[in-house]
């Protein structure tokens, strides 16, 4: 235990590194439900994110080039999940099923057209960490929060900017009344088919770089399962966040924190089976769940699809 | 205004059923091909020879049998319980926990014959129940989500078999994870080349079916999984039902895992039911959740599970191209049918036959229809 304490600051360095993939797609997914659209499918959008990433990533050794890819590739696959609910009105999980099953295929597939079927991982590379000067040098503080790499300062930035956004502009309160009442916002003029489309751009681009995240800053290679579940952690983390960029911030936090956790428990307690520490991510989710699970407050039309012409 | 009669309609909606998953499984093999090509290979020898990979000979389709034959449990345990409503993804988990306690209860007491098959596949159906127990118990008493816990219990499931496979019950004789091979003797019986567990895994079909059809049980089930307002309100114990279709599911799911580790893969591995819950969602959404039509296409993914080996060997094309095209069968599947209910298409459906007809009087019309039947 002294062990584990003395490597606090490591989990807590961690913590973060863990907390930001999972944080960009919970952002994603917020996006996704305040404009009514459930998409379960963030495990496959991670996927294809991570896959795009890696591969552009390694090819062009542009690692920003694999984030921006990963974005596209994300965004290129929640259209046809857009498309399938908005505009053919097919059931939001059935298609988020689908899309979990699609990207996935993509990835591996096109994995083994571009680097054939041997048993070893091609290794990338990942993105430096960046101090920033002057924060960097807080004690203790510092060199957990501002020695990350750029991409989590960018996680940082989008919380602050999603609350902005959804609390207090009106883009941001119109976005939101389209999960509410589409009937009623469409009647104010905005546009609702044009808002979920634009949500699953925003939740597409989103989950595609939390995805990249891991292949580009923390793998540095990409394997079939990867994502491992991050996608439905995050689903949870929206609930648990209470639908509000600041609360799913809490919640992810908590989340990655008990991934360092393992992480670091692993290491520390060689004696105890591996596999018990890895469990501690998926049962936590539920745990928290179970103890702070919001059954309503999410919003009003979350998960229906909508009929322009119903009355 | 339709002239059709109310039998017409179901009887349309009925043909739409077929009509749509097979045009939708045309399709994506068109898409297939389309992605083969793109890759300078030849889509009709890829086909090919993932047909006679698949049925080239009685061995082939034995082991076409045996692939589907998971798919087939897990398949139906995805249908039964979207029957009540609930949106099981823990088949995976399930059909796991249920391989590996028969493994270690058959290790563990060294029971042989057909007392350790018996015996196994018990302990096997009450583990997946329990694994499908937990998320039906976060979801009656706290209204958890079940597509997050069954995930969740999916993972805890497989790091669990990891555990069993490298840890206490790891095969000293083998360099690799895993356990060593059950006893001879509670191998499933074989029947010609395939194992006695696909006849089981028809038969569950045709009880699953059944169930849900045919009894006032899965009269209640499917109200709740309808309407679960109205069922309540009707004096159905809506909780309970609910929970019992996790049960079962998560039963159905466990008795598959058992099945095939007691008929076709003997040991506990790495990647051991790896995939088998998505594909049973797959399976269950393109059949419209219809036991029978999943069986139906649980062969037909079976049957591509075994042809794709020879469709990589054969021209070069990595097998997880029908990834590819199975989770594009279900985006046209579920779309096709989305389409029917769309006002423009239904008005088009509707007129059609009217034109038809009209110069007739309606009620020779009505009459015709029934004729038909």
């Amino acid at each position: 235990m002294d062990v584990f304490l003395g490597s606090m600051p490591d989990v807590l360095a961690t913590t973060i590194r863990m907390t930001v993939p999972l944080l960009f797609v919970a952002l994603g997914e917020l996006f996704s439900e305040r404009a009514g659209l459930v998409n379960i499918g963030l495990d496959g959008l991670m996927t294809i994110g991570a896959f795009t990433g890696f591969v552009v990533g390694y090819q062009t050794g542009n690692l920003w080039l694999g984030v921006l890819c990963g974005a596209v590739a994300g965004i290129a696959v929640n259209l046809i999940y857009a498309f399938c609910t908005v505009s053919l009105r097919v059931d939001q999980t059935v298609t988020g099923m689908a899309i979990n099953i699609l990207a996935p295929g993509i990835a591996t597939f096109a994995y083994k057209v571009i680097f054939g079927d041997g048993s070893t991982l091609v290794q990338g590379t990942t993105m430096d960490k960046l101090a920033i000067p002057g924060l960097s040098a807080i004690p203790f503080v510092g060199d957990i929060l501002f020695n990350q790499t750029l991409l989590a300062y960018l996680a940082y930035i989008a919380v602050p900017l999603c609350w902005f956004y959804f609390a207090r502009t009106r883009g941001g309160l119109n976005f939101r009344s389209v999960g509410e009442n589409p009937q009623a916002a469409e009647t104010l003029g905005i546009d609702a088919i044009k808002t979920k489309y634009l949500a699953s751009i925003v939740c597409g681009a989103l989950a595609g770089i939390g995805g990249a995240f891991l292949t580009l800053c923390y793998t540095s290679t990409y394997a079939t399962g990867v994502v491992a579940g991050r996608g439905f952690i995050a689903l949870a983390a929206v609930i648990f966040g209470r639908w509000s960029s600041v609360g799913i911030l809490g919640a992810t936090l908590l989340f990655g924190f008990f991934d360092a956790v393992q992480i670091a428990l692993q290491v520390s307690a060689p004696t105890v089976p591996y596999q018990f520490f890895a469990m501690i991510p998926y049962v936590f989710t539920i745990v928290a769940l179970f103890f702070f699970n919001a059954q309503k407050g999410g919003p009003k039309a979350n998960g229906k699809p909508y009929f322009r012409e119903e009355r | 205004m339709s002239r059709f009669t109310k039998f017409g309609k179901r009887y349309r909606d009925k043909a739409l059923g077929i009509v749509i998953p097979i045009v939708a499984i045309l399709l994506a093999f068109v898409v297939g091909a389309v992605i083969i090509l793109f890759l300078g290979k030849n889509p009709i020898e890829g086909y090919g020879l993932l047909f006679s990979g698949a049925l080239g000979n009685p061995g082939r389709v034995a082991q076409s049998l045996m692939s589907a034959c998971p798919l087939i449990f897990t398949s139906l345990a995805v249908a039964f319980a979207y029957k009540c409503g609930v949106f099981n993804l823990g088949g995976e988990g399930q059909f796991i926990m249920g391989a590996t306690v028969t493994m270690m209860v058959l290790q563990v007491t060294g029971i042989q014959g057909v007392p350790g098959i018996l015996l196994g596949i018990l302990v096997g159906i009450i583990a997946g129940g329990i694994w499908g127990l937990l998320p039906g118990i976060m979801k009656i008493t706290r209204g958890l989500n079940e597509l997050i816990t069954t995930i969740m219990l999916n993972y805890v499931a497989t790091l669990f078999m990891n555990y069993i496979y490298s840890g206490p019950f790891h095969d000293p004789d083998s360099g690799n994870l895993q356990t060593p091979a059950v006893a001879d003797s509670v191998n499933l019986i074989r029947v010609d080349r395939m194992h006695f567990g696909v006849i089981i895994a028809i038969l569950m079909a045709v009880v699953v079916w059944y169930v849900i059809y045919k009894t006032s049980f899965g009269f209640k089930i499917r109200a709740v999984g309808i309407n679960p307002t109205a069922a309540r309100v009707a004096g159905f114990p809506v909780k309970r039902l609910v929970l019992l279709s996790f049960i079962i599911s998560g039963a159905i799911a466990g008795f598959g895992g058992s099945v095939d580790l007691l008929g076709r893969q003997y040991r506990l591995m790495t990647g051991f039911g790896s995939g088998f819950g998505f594909s049973g969602v797959a399976i269950a959404l393109i059949a419209q959740l219809n036991p029978i039509g999943s069986m139906v296409v649980a062969l037909f993914f079976g049957m591509l599970t075994t042809g794709a080996s020879s469709m990589q060997v054969g021209i070069m094309v990595p097998s997880a191209i029908l990834d590819i095209i199975r989770a594009l069968i279900i985006i046209f599947a579920v779309s096709g049918m989305a389409l029917m209910k769309l006002p423009t298409f239904k008005n088009l459906l509707n007129r059609r036959p009217m034109d038809q007809e009209g110069l007739m009087p309606p009620a020779t019309g009505d009459k015709k229809v029934e004729v038909s039947e």
